[in-house]
């Protein structure tokens, strides 16, 4: 199966994904944009977009989206920092999803062992 | 806690045969859980690390993209990039690790990352663009082991759940009704002896 692969983002970093040749849809993380962006994910899902790359400040505003998409093949969506300040929202989610499975922080251990 | 069911050898002998399914299934679930387990765990230090660096690696390219703009003007830079010349697309096909599929994502290119004429546009624009072209594989690299880490988690917590339920309550309350029947059973083979041997007693003094 062939899909595309689209970009989600500040229009600032977008334009590096569009040299590239990946489908973008800048959006901006504003509180009523933020509805607009929900609509256009799942519609990008459903066209069957294979993988949708979003930055970390949109991605924070679209946690329940993600969460939902996380447990389903297609699509992956891969969370990139943007520019400015970072909120770490991939590590987050890894996290979770590990402690989701192995009943324990396994990578909050492995950083206690590390300070030892 | 005990089943509900009617205390007669039928009973029993289904039950029995329910229990040791039962214990298979927990078996080769719990074998499942624990190979799903370990190769998460393998899997989860390098999707770290591929993360860690990614992030790195990204951000730099970002900042020299931005500042490399910042030199030409946004306009100009909008213009340059406004038909990209590349095309992107990626192949999925599955993998199966233990029952769970993951994707495997094929990169299909085509066309050169630099849609435009030397003229009007910086060196750094162009270092920058090339960086990223190279760095795609990473990002992919990255979507299929991150997905590959949330599918094999999810599955886990089932699996998880499934074995515990089996270990924890349909077991155990098949072999308390399995003992309960055997009670039962033999409480009426008692009381039938003692009423047999009741029945002799009067038989015998007439």
């Amino acid at each position: 199966m062939v899909t595309r692969i689209a970009a989600f983002g500040e229009s600032d970093i977008m334009l590096i994904f569009k040299a590239v040749g990946i489908d973008v849809f800048p959006v901006t993380a504003g509180i009523e944009e933020i509805s607009e962006a929900e609509k256009k994910l799942r519609q990008l899902a459903g066209e069957g977009y294979g993988i949708i790359f979003m930055t970390e400040t949109i991605a924070i505003k679209l946690d329940q989206i993600i969460k939902e998409y996380s447990n389903k093949l297609l699509p992956s969506i891969v969370v990139i920092p943007g520019l400015g300040k970072r909120n770490n929202y991939a590590i987050r989610n890894l996290r979770r999803a590990i402690t989701k499975a192995v009943g324990a922080d396994v990578m909050a251990e492995e950083k206690l062992g590390a300070n030892k | 806690m005990l089943l509900n069911v009617n205390a007669t050898r039928m009973e029993l002998l289904r039950l029995r045969k329910r229990l040791s399914l039962a214990r298979r299934g927990h078996k080769l679930l719990k074998d499942k859980r624990d190979e799903l387990m370990r190769q998460l765990l393998e899997v989860i230090d390098r999707v770290k690390e591929l993360r860690f660096s990614i992030e790195k690696e990204f951000q730099s390219i970002l900042e020299r993209f931005v500042l490399a703009k910042a030199a030409m003007g946004p306009y100009q830079v909008e213009q340059e990039l406004l038909l990209p010349v590349k095309k992107i697309s990626v192949s999925i096909s599955k993998r199966n690790i233990i029952s769970v599929r993951v994707p495997v994502y094929a990169k299909e290119v085509s066309g050169d990352i630099i849609p435009y004429g030397y003229m009007n546009t910086s060196g750094e624009m162009d270092i920058a663009l090339n960086d990223f072209d190279k760095f795609i594989d990473n990002l992919l690299d990255l979507a299929e082991k991150e997905k590959a880490v949330q599918l094999m988690a999810t599955e886990i917590e089932e699996t998880r759940r499934r074995v515990n339920v089996l270990e924890y309550k349909l077991i155990p309350s098949i072999i308390e009704t399995i003992r309960f029947i055997t009670m039962k059973l033999d409480e009426t083979e008692r009381s039938n002896v003692v009423r047999l041997m009741k029945v002799i007693d009067i038989v015998r003094s007439h």
